[in-house]
């Protein structure tokens, strides 16, 4: 018998041939065949094995690659997420620092309101000193506000376009001001000239309204007859008397106003209705009443006529105090 | 009562609409409350007519009554008339104008008197600081014709008059005359200037016809105009041209402004040039004389109208100074010639 033992070694003799050498060894070796398949069967046995634990060594490797990758992963996660942590941190601490700037704002926003109100102040204030404007698109909007003793009276307004020549657009000044004239004098060459001339005129013309107005409301009870006047109120023509009540004589006023920036008369005229001659004391009154519309405005010319009757009242009752002999009437 | 004033104030009232006759006779202030009270306003015209003539019998109207009833319907029936401007001026260095009213109403009737004899004057003054004026014309030797009167607005302290214009020329010489002496003038002139409104020649004569003036305390910046076009209606619908509709509209807003326009009926321009043409040779442009030609736009409102030119497409903006001049010119007569 031939001792031939094809040993594991025979790995190297791959596959087909190992098997065929095999199996044709078998079939000489008939009667050891029992034995050759048993050893065949214990060789296949370790080489499965073998390429088990190889396949499981491989797989334990690559349990092991990824083992490794994952604790990789799981790192970088936690680095990532301490990294995030970590800026929203920042973040917070950031608002926390910005907080302080975003009341800055709002204290510049405030001041801006209050810069605002200011301005707005400024501007309303701007229409007492009595001329202001406002740049319009095709020129200025003057705005003259008239006063007369500290009493705020009517506004007018001078539209103007500013091109070559300077004209007047539209405007809302009563239509007997001279304001062409006046205009055709300065409005060329001296636009300042213009606006002060056509102050002058406005506050004058004012001025002398509102006395009328003041006479006409105010003391109707001393006037006789309806008060007669023009549309610039230069010409004033009554009739008044010195008692509401009683029988005094019945003076004739004419005043003129030939200055039409004044707003005092320059020439009045008092007459005494009858026109007989009067006794000194009435020709005296007449020649005061003269003076006083010369020099005082009309609606306190008045008054004053008022206050005369009431001192001449209580002239009257001092003197009853005395004749009675009350000495508290001091 | 007159026969003649009977059917002069008859006349009148007739001409009045039944809803305007409370208030004018009202403001006419001649019969009283109770009188007043006594007329049944719901009958037929005619009937009511005759009862106000018999309260007027009663009361013993004068023909100044009659024509005082005749200005306050003029007043309230003001574009029944067509109304001329007149400017006036005074000579230089001339004396403040101290305007008394009794004596311009007396010399104003002694100046036409004198001259004619025979013509009704009356006077009305109104809130306004106006004063109407209602002129009947005669002559010497016939009585004045009271169904053709002549009225004359004039505002005091102020060069400048309004009349109606009327077939009887020849007597506005003297009434120009009797205006300029016994309001202290010197001349008198009439402008290029004419329209039924009566109130609208007041606005552009005067220069008030607009009373919104920009000041610091008007909120709404008077720049801000939607176009009628309501851009943002819908965001799926694209205006090609917008841009040129927003400069028309600019340009329309600073020639004519918000406000509303005064009312003219026409505007007329006579033009005396040479014809002018790229053609050489041709027959007219040899012509030595310049052609002569009346253009005239009509309009129920002639500067409203104008306005809308530009935005409704019809011209272009802006439009020809000619055209837009009119309310600041203070004319709606125009003579061109060549310079």
């Amino acid at each position: 018998a031939l001792p031939c033992f094809c040993t594991a070694g025979s790995q190297s003799t791959p596959g087909p041939v190992g098997f065929v050498l095999k199996t044709w060894l078998a079939g000489i070796l008939a009667p050891g065949l029992g034995v050759l398949a048993h050893l065949e069967r214990l060789e296949t046995q370790v080489s499965r094995s073998r390429k088990q634990s190889e396949e499981l060594q491989s797989l334990q490797a690559q349990e092991g690659a990824l083992g490794t990758k994952i604790h990789k992963l799981r790192h970088l996660r936690d680095e990532l997420r301490a990294a995030l942590w970590h800026r929203r941190g920042n973040v917070k601490a950031c608002i926390a620092n910005v907080e302080p700037n975003r009341t800055v704002e709002v204290n510049e926003e405030e001041a801006l309101e209050e810069k605002l109100e200011n301005v707005k102040a400024v501007l309303q204030a701007y229409h007492f000193t009595g001329l202001s404007g406002k740049l319009t698109s095709r020129g200025v909007c003057v705005c003259i506000n008239t006063a007369f003793e500290g009493n705020l009276l009517d506004s007018y307004f001078v539209d103007l376009v500013i091109q070559k020549p300077l004209r007047i657009h539209h405007h809302s000044v009563p239509v007997f001001i001279p304001l062409e004239e006046i205009a055709a004098k300065y409005l060329q060459t001296n636009i300042q000239h213009f606006l002060f001339s056509l102050c002058e005129y406005l506050n004058a013309y004012s001025g002398r309204k509102y006395q009328a107005d003041r006479l006409q409301s105010d003391f109707a009870a001393l006037l006789t007859g309806p008060l007669q006047r023009n549309p610039l109120c230069n010409l004033l023509s009554f009739t008044y008397k010195l008692d509401p009540g009683g029988q005094s004589f019945l003076f004739c006023a004419r005043l003129l106003y030939k200055d039409l920036t004044a707003t005092l008369p320059t020439d009045v005229t008092v007459t005494c209705q009858g026109g007989e001659a009067l006794s000194t004391s009435w020709e005296e009154q007449r020649a005061s009443h003269e003076t006083l519309f010369c020099t005082k405005p009309l609606h306190q010319v008045f008054a004053s006529f008022a206050r005369r009757e009431k001192l001449d009242e209580s002239g009257l009752l001092i003197d009853c105090f005395h004749c009675t002999g009350n000495t508290s009437a001091k | 009562m007159d026969e003649t004033v009977a059917e002069f104030i008859k006349r009148t009232i007739l001409k009045i609409p039944m809803n305007e006759l409370t208030t004018i006779l009202k403001a006419w202030d001649f019969l009283s409350e109770n009188q007043l009270q006594t007329v049944n306003f719901r009958q037929r015209k005619e009937s009511v007519v005759q009862h106000l003539i018999h309260l007027c019998e009663e009361k013993r109207a004068s023909l100044n009554d009659a024509a005082l009833l005749d200005i306050i319907y003029t007043q309230f029936h003001q574009h029944q008339k067509v109304w001329d401007v007149f400017q006036m001026s005074k000579g230089p260095g001339e004396d403040v104008d101290l305007f008394d009213m009794k004596q311009f109403k007396n010399s104003f009737k002694k100046i036409l008197q004198r001259a004619l004899k025979n013509v009704t004057v009356s006077f009305r003054e109104t809130e306004e600081n106006a004063i109407w004026i209602r002129i009947a014309w005669g002559t010497q030797y016939t009585k004045p014709n009271q169904y053709k009167p002549t009225y004359v607005v004039y505002y005091p302290q102020t060069p400048y008059a309004f009349k109606s214009s009327s077939t009887l020329r020849r007597n506005t010489p003297l009434l120009g005359q009797a205006l300029t002496i016994a309001s202290k003038h010197h001349q008198i002139v009439k402008m290029d200037l004419r329209s039924r409104y009566l109130d609208s020649l007041k606005a552009i004569v005067f220069k008030q016809y607009n009373q919104t003036f920009e000041t610091h305390n008007s909120t709404t910046p008077l720049q801000e105009r939607s176009l009628g076009l309501d851009i943002n209606m819908d965001s799926r619908i694209i205006h090609e041209n917008k841009v040129e509709k927003e400069r028309v509209q600019r340009i329309t807003q600073e020639t004519f402004g918000d406000y509303s326009q005064p009312q003219l009926e026409f505007a007329q321009y006579k033009l005396e040039t040479k014809f002018k043409s790229d053609l050489n040779g041709s027959i007219l442009a040899e012509r030595e004389e310049p052609l002569r030609c009346l253009i005239k736009f009509s309009s129920p409102h002639l500067l409203e109208a104008l306005k809308s030119l530009a935005p409704a497409g019809i011209a272009d903006a802006p439009l020809s100074p000619l055209l837009t001049c009119i309310p600041n010119k203070r004319k709606n007569y125009f003579k061109i010639r060549d310079k």
